[in-house]
């Protein structure tokens, strides 16, 4: 058990560094104030990640056959932490890289991989995530969108919510119905130009241009846009999700923000209260606490071991160190949360207050935990 | 990093876990006047016989099969000195007896395992010292599911030249490790009493209201335990300050939650609960609990004002 870097792993995680303090721009916090689904946020990312594409950082867990180096996992995390870290420079791509690639080079057809896998490889890609619904957030297999067969054609009713790049995607990785259940469920990668797709900005919380409705009336699509088979989009889900696993390493950035909430208070000569300083020691645990249970789930990644309940436990702490951190703030330094001067505290909230929520429900996550890792037994 | 066991540690765990399973050593039994704890002496001397308390000094098994081992220990419902002598006698630079009490800056009243104690060590920030006191003190009765003791003399003390920050860190994570332990084993007699009892025509652990309890209970008793494991590893002093405000921090809440779900049951001396939740309830305030291991936190790693 060793808790330490390598010094390879150190190396890389100082090249992405090097990396982004070269490449983000000065007006960058500005840039990324509203949050990596922002339209500001998504348009840099088309500049952005090409440069990180030919730096080999975009896609280095990836195998060499589709423009990655087949680098370790670890070195993918440690990307993930920078990139969130710094706010998530870029931007949507983030899922490309994560896991939209990894599902097509395991279900897609030799042409869905030629046409997505290079552009995403190339950081030219922007995707969104046609998942939940009105009637389908956390009981997800509820969805409604269907998709009937119509010659060598599919035609697409139906309405997605929450759906972030939305605004700017050129591709849905969409979940329709073309039967009953779970075993009814495709999935389908829509061209987001085809005729009879509306998308609508939501005015939010988490910042301007995050989420969107996506409204699909008689949308027709070639067969050729299904990834997979009829029915096994329960499986790419669950595989796109195996492959997420823990998600966002939220609390990296709230780690620093952390940092930079005291480093403000002790500018102002308020940081020797021992109330103040313990509870900032409180955020910083929660952090930490989350941050370990991440590491696990990676670690168990590295080493090859199936997919357990070590996520889910990950998660639910993670949300508790983003809450922590931004509420240290709002105590002890509220005039920070005004005005543009401390913007990187209400981009840090901005995100926070989305992580119990997004990518499956906090509550979720304990019904999980309690169930399948503390072997309790299901309700009547 | 690479957060599994390697092969040492893992033959020293599955060693650790068969002495455990047995019964007899290890398991609950009901003491005569009903004692809120038992001290496990068969355990104790088959641990120093197989030389388990020497671990933290091999180079392949290191404070971290230690930390391992205090925290497996502290799930059993019996109780047996073992944290101080796994994780801070090893580091000492001399041989001492043990079992051993330990008393930090001063603090006043019983000491943990002072009837059972062959040697007390005093950490403080004038440094360390350690006692002979075996046969000196006095058995008091307490509230915690711990031998607890008093001298009656002063003690002999020999002070000693080792950097006493760097026995205060191993002390801190011998804590988190054993209250991260206590948790564990209390946590897991609730859920095999929620998983059979049933009110209102169903188990008790069906209900979403006792399962999302536990469930947190979970998470922060098992990140808990990987902090621990971090500072044992590190042996820093941030580290072990977090790793020990950590689990102190959620220890009243775990508490509540395990007492609460076994009811009126676990406040009987026939059910095991206490021996967990009362020794938790001592560990939770050692070091001045919470709240002084968090500003110990702040101050190594953010400095001052």
């Amino acid at each position: 058990m060793d808790f330490a870097w390598t010094e390879e792993s150190d190396a890389f995680r100082m090249t992405v560094r090097r990396f982004l303090d070269r490449e983000l721009p000065v007006d960058w916090s500005d840039i990324a104030r509203h949050g990596p689904g922002s339209h500001e946020q998504t348009e840099f990312s088309l500049s952005f990640c090409p440069k990180l594409a030919e730096a080999g950082l975009l896609v280095p867990h990836w195998p060499e056959e589709w423009g990655g180096r087949d680098r370790p996992t670890w070195e993918h995390f440690i990307l993930g932490e920078e990139m969130w870290a710094a706010g998530e420079p870029r931007g949507g791509q983030y899922m490309n890289v994560n896991w939209i690639g990894p599902v097509i080079m395991r279900f897609g057809s030799d042409d869905q991989k030629q046409r997505y896998l290079p552009q995403m490889a190339e950081g030219r890609a922007i995707w969104c995530q046609g998942f939940s619904e009105p009637g389908a957030g956390s009981d997800l297999a509820s969805l409604r969108t269907k998709a009937v067969r119509d010659g060598a054609d599919y035609v697409i009713n139906g309405q997605k919510i929450w759906t972030s790049y939305a605004g700017l995607a050129e591709t849905c990785f969409l979940l329709a119905r073309t039967g009953e259940g779970r075993s009814g469920i495709a999935v389908f990668l829509v061209p987001m130009d085809t005729a009879g797709i509306e998308v609508r900005a939501i005015p939010s919380l988490i910042g301007h241009g995050d989420i969107h409705e996506v409204f699909f009336t008689d949308v027709r699509v070639p067969e050729t846009c299904r990834l997979g088979e009829e029915g096994e989009g329960w499986t790419i889900v669950s595989y796109a999700l195996s492959n997420e696993r823990v998600g966002i390493p939220r609390y990296e950035m709230s780690a620093r923000e952390l940092d930079a909430m005291v480093a403000e208070l002790q500018g102002r000569g308020g940081f020797g209260n021992a109330v103040i300083r313990s509870r900032a020691a409180e955020a910083a645990a929660a952090c930490e606490a989350a941050r370990m249970l991440v590491y696990r789930v990676v670690d168990e990644r590295a080493r090859g071991v199936a997919p357990g309940t070590a996520a889910n436990l990950a998660r639910v702490a993670v949300v508790e160190a983003d809450h922590k951190v931004t509420d240290f703030g709002m105590d002890f330094l509220p005039d920070c949360f005004s005005g543009s001067e401390h913007s990187r505290f209400l981009s840090h909230h901005e995100r926070a207050i989305v992580t119990g929520i997004a990518a499956g429900a906090a509550e979720i996550q304990l019904n999980i935990v309690a169930r399948r890792h503390l072997d309790l037994p299901k309700g009547l | 990093m690479r957060l599994a066991p390697n092969q040492d540690q893992t033959i020293f765990a599955g060693v650790l876990a068969r002495l455990l399973e047995d019964d007899g050593i290890a398991g609950f039994h009901t003491v005569a006047n009903w004692s809120r704890y038992e001290y496990g002496e068969a355990l104790d001397d088959r641990l120093g016989e197989a030389g388990f308390f020497e671990a933290a000094r091999e180079a392949d098994l290191g404070p971290v099969a230690a930390a391992m081992m205090v925290h497996e220990i502290a799930k059993a419902p019996v109780v047996i000195e073992c944290a101080a002598s796994a994780l801070v006698r090893p580091f000492l630079g001399v041989e001492v007896p043990r079992p051993l009490a330990v008393v930090v800056d001063d603090a006043p009243g019983a000491i943990r395992f002072l009837p059972q104690a062959k040697t007390l060590l005093s950490i403080s920030d004038q440094g360390l010292r350690v006692a002979p006191v075996e046969g000196q003190c006095r058995a008091v009765e307490s509230l915690f599911a711990y031998p607890m003791g008093c001298l009656d003399v002063s003690p002999d003390w020999t002070a000693l030249d080792t950097d006493p920050v760097e026995v205060r860190t191993l002390w801190q994570i011998a804590l988190a490790s054993e209250l991260a332990g206590v948790l564990s084993g209390g946590l897991a007699a609730v859920l095999a009493y929620v998983r059979d009892r049933e009110q209102f025509g169903q188990a008790l652990g069906s209900f979403q209201g006792v399962q999302h309890r536990l469930a947190q209970d979970a998470v922060w008793i098992e990140s808990a335990q990987l902090l621990a494991l971090r500072a044992a590893s590190s042996r820093d002093p941030a580290d072990a300050a977090l790793a020990l405000g950590a689990v102190q921090e959620r220890a009243t809440r775990i508490g509540y939650d395990l007492h609460q779900f076994t009811g009126a049951m676990g406040l009987t001396l026939e059910h095991p609960l206490h021996r967990w939740t009362y020794r938790a309830r001592s560990l939770r305030s050692e070091m001045g609990g919470a709240s002084q291991a968090f500003l110990d936190y702040a101050d190594a790693k953010w400095g001052g004002r």
